[in-house]
């Protein structure tokens, strides 16, 4: 049984990836199977996000019993989540109780997060120089100072011409550069990985 | 050269000695090795062959003892001769009851054949003393008998075998003479032997051999001349029964697990006797005077006493003092240490809310004031902002556009600016509004933000009717997948649980192609390129295009498929300044001070980059020349 189960699933995993693939070239023949194929990945996308809900609730009430001071959070965490079900089971996914813990919990919670990213990112910008810096730590320094200079214009001063020209073939001549770059990377890696796992070679999914 | 090994003491002799040199016993005649005077006396008393014993037999007369009786040591003779005492005294000493019993010994006595037999028996002792010799080897056991025959007179010409056969037949040929004893014996008895007992009670000779075989009684088994009268009341009175013919014996069938037991013929022979006498002589021990043995003295075992070895260790002061040096730091790794108290206030608290405070003051002074100084960038100068606005303002009133909703809601505040302005257009259109979201939070995003932009488009109170939320689609990259070919197999119904593909307008959809547009508001690169990738092939040029509403983050990765020919992406908004700019091209000017916030914050980021960069270089080079300097 050890033996036969992971070739079972190697030759569910590649036949199902042949049959969704050769339905790019030959729709007209494979469409239905692929609609179905698709169907049943969604649904089981969608059970897994159940599953990864039950798992993080078994984690946090377990770290109530055993974290000590530290399991407030768990505590927290749980409390808002019952609380969240309820009030979304009880108004609905777009009812106005659930707008209403969206737009003033979520929103600004999420905000405030990114704001302080933005001041951390700031401190350090300043503090970089204050250990003895490379000479690609003075180049990412002016690069930063180039772009925030180009991306608005500077209060009081207005827009500067010759620096929203730079700003402007930074973002369009290095940066593309880079995306471009980038880009075909991931591509030409996600045409090997798919080979590899319609193959055989690579299974994610055990065995 | 051989030595001998004395019986007694064990101890070894020179084969010259006649007796042990320790504890003076006799050694040639315990037999252990033979001089060649015994070998010379053996010789003569067994004859080398039987045709020369029978020879000598015929010439034999009662004469003096045999040459054997002269062989034989006086300590044998002796021996011989405390054997043969008992049986001479005994008649003297007997009771009358020994006596009765003895007289039914005389009266069983076995047949003559035996005799031989019981003769050759009789002289086992002497026999085994001799094979020990080595002399008895080359006598055949016939000779032995025959010598026998010498010592008591008897001649006999004729084989032990044949000669017991013609025995059983006959009576024995030489009467016996009654002895003095037995006379007496009988004079002294009430049972008179001379024609006392009645032939009827004479035993049968089957009866006599068998009584004979299971009386045990001393001097029976001995040769005693039968009286006459015995003889002849015994064998002439009742003449032996014709014996039947036995019939032969057939051969018993061996099991196979038997004869499986059986030893093999093929044994392995005897190993050959080493030879050793080379070797030599153990001199000391229990085994002293044995040859090729192991000595069993002590001496080469005997234990030493071990060698003595200073536990002094030799250090010099330089080691001394580096173990004590680390014996200090272990000890005090092993005292607990007080915890340090974390401070609060540290410079480097202080400079982080020195940042805070001059970032986000000036910022929320210019959200409060709802400043408008600084000028709103024109949408020329921001790739993709007038294509967008160009795309969007060419869709047809009324036709139905799919609006993705994939960013998180902590991007609200650089995106929100662009997808106001984005429903605002759409709603002045009359576009049905189809959302839908691959993030969790997607959904109450998207109808938090079609409620605002419905509420105050042109001052109305009520929300924008014409849309439907068909929510949270799984299956990442496979859902945006099944939803370009079959969105109604994807997702068939709208959060309310209406069955929203049966009824106008979206009852002409049955792909993404049917879409006026598809537009897709992200904030992640990877989204946007699933999007890209898994919708874009199925839309054809003359199908609705794919806008893109993105993140200032996000625009390097996106900007290349905009910029692609044929382009992949029809027009896109990126960032709060793309916003800005979308804004402008569609003709609403926010009064929120949005835009000079930016620009302020912007701006005091720029400048405490600089400063801070600057101090911390003249900190750094004041470290590096204290350096130097000490």
């Amino acid at each position: 049984m050890k033996r036969i189960l992971p070739i079972t699933n190697a030759v569910i995993a590649v036949v199902s990836g042949l049959i969704v693939l050769f339905g790019y070239f030959f729709p007209g023949l494979l469409s239905g199977i692929q609609s179905v194929l698709i169907s049943w990945a969604i649904i089981i996308a969608a059970f897994a996000l159940l599953v990864g809900v039950f798992n993080l609730v078994m984690v946090h009430w377990k770290k109530t019993g055993t974290e000590g001071s530290n399991s407030i959070y768990s505590i927290v965490l749980l409390i808002s989540l019952f609380i969240t079900i309820i009030v979304a089971g009880l108004s609905g996914p777009t009812g106005s109780w659930t707008l209403w813990i969206f737009n003033n919990f979520q929103v600004p919670i999420e905000v405030s997060l990114l704001a302080v990213l933005a001041i951390v990112l700031l401190y350090a910008g300043a503090r970089l120089l204050s250990r003895k810096p490379k000479w690609y730590t003075i180049l990412f320094l002016i690069t930063v100072l180039l772009v925030l200079v180009g991306s608005a214009p500077l209060f009081l001063a207005g827009e500067s011409a010759p620096l929203s020209a730079l700003r402007i073939w930074l973002s369009q001549v290095p940066a593309i550069a880079g995306a471009r770059g980038l880009l075909l990377g991931v591509a030409l890696g996600t045409v090997a990985t798919g080979i590899r796992i319609l193959i055989g070679i690579d299974r994610p999914y055990g065995g | 050269m051989t030595d001998i090994i004395c019986p007694l003491c064990g101890k070894p002799n020179p084969e010259e000695l006649d007796e042990c040199q320790y504890c003076q016993a006799p050694l040639k005649v315990a037999g252990f090795i033979a001089s060649p005077e015994d070998q010379e006396d053996f010789s003569q008393i067994f004859p080398p062959s039987p045709d020369q014993a029978g020879e000598e037999d015929q010439d034999t007369q009662p004469e003096p003892p045999p040459p054997s009786e002269q062989s034989i040591p006086d300590w044998l003779k002796q021996t011989e001769a405390s054997f043969l005492k008992p049986s001479e005294l005994e008649p003297e000493e007997l009771s009358s009851e020994q006596l009765s019993e003895q007289i039914d010994a005389l009266i069983n006595l076995p047949s003559t054949p035996a005799e031989p037999q019981k003769s050759a028996i009789d002289d086992e002792w002497l026999t085994s003393l001799l094979s020990e010799a080595g002399a008895i080897e080359s006598i055949p056991e016939g000779e032995v008998l025959l010598e026998r025959a010498v010592e008591t007179g008897e001649e006999t010409s004729t084989p032990a075998g044949e000669e017991t056969t013609q025995e059983e037949e006959e009576p024995p040929a030489v009467p016996a003479e009654r002895p003095a004893w037995l006379t007496n014996l009988e004079a002294s008895s009430n049972i008179k032997l001379d024609g006392g007992m009645q032939p009827s009670e004479v035993p049968e000779p089957e009866e006599q051999e068998a009584s004979v075989e299971e009386t045990d009684v001393p001097g029976a088994s001995e040769h005693v001349e039968i009286p006459d009268w015995i003889s002849k009341v015994s064998f002439e009175e009742v003449p032996p029964e014709p014996k039947e013919p036995e019939p032969p014996i057939e051969p018993a069938e061996i099991p196979g697990w038997l004869e499986a037991l059986r030893p093999s013929e093929e044994a392995t022979p005897t190993a050959p006797v080493e030879d050793v006498s080379a070797a030599d002589v153990v001199t000391a021990g229990p085994l002293v005077g044995l040859r090729g043995v192991i000595s069993a003295h002590p001496s080469a075992i005997q234990a030493r006493k071990p060698p003595t070895y200073s536990i002094k260790l030799r250090v010099t002061e330089e080691q001394r003092a580096r173990v004590q040096m680390m014996e200090e730091l272990l000890a005090e790794e092993q005292k607990p240490k007080p915890p340090t108290s974390k401070r609060i206030i540290t410079s480097q608290n202080i400079f982080r809310l020195a940042i805070a405070l001059v970032l986000i003051l000036p910022i929320v002074w210019m959200i409060i004031a709802k400043s408008q100084q600084s000028p709103l960038p024109q949408p020329g100068n921001y790739p993709g902002v007038i294509d967008f606005f160009q795309q969007v303002q060419q869709l047809p009133a009324g036709a139905p556009v799919l609006v993705a909703f994939d960013y998180e809601p902590g991007f609200s505040g650089e995106m929100n600016s662009a997808v106001s302005t984005l429903l605002s257009q759409l709603m002045a259109k009359n576009t049905y509004l189809t959302l839908v979201t691959t993030a969790p939070s997607g959904v109450a995003l998207a109808e938090s933000l079609v409620k605002d932009a419905g509420t105050g488009l042109a001052g109305s109170l009520s929300s924008y009717p014409y849309y439907t939320d068909l929510g949270y689609l799984p299956g990442g990259t496979m859902g945006l997948l099944g939803l370009a070919s079959s969105p109604k197999t994807v997702l068939p119904y709208s959060l309310e649980g209406i069955d929203v593909w049966a009824s106008a307008p979206l009852n002409t959809v049955s792909s993404v192609t049917d879409f006026g547009a598809v537009i897709v508001i992200t904030d992640d690169p990877d989204t946007a390129r699933a999007w890209i990738e898994q919708v874009g092939p199925v839309l054809r040029a003359e199908d609705g295009p794919i806008l893109m509403v993105t993140s200032s983050q996000a625009e390097p990765l996106i900007r290349p498929y905009y910029e692609a020919s044929p382009s992949q992406v029809q027009g896109m908004v990126a960032g709060l300044a793309g916003g800005q700019a979308y804004s402008r091209a569609v003709g609403r000017q926010p009064q929120n001070g949005v835009w000079d916030a930016f620009s302020m914050g912007v701006t005091v980021s720029i400048l405490i980059i600089l400063i801070g960069g600057i101090i911390s270089m003249v900190f750094m080079l004041q470290a590096s020349a204290r350096k130097r300097e000490d």
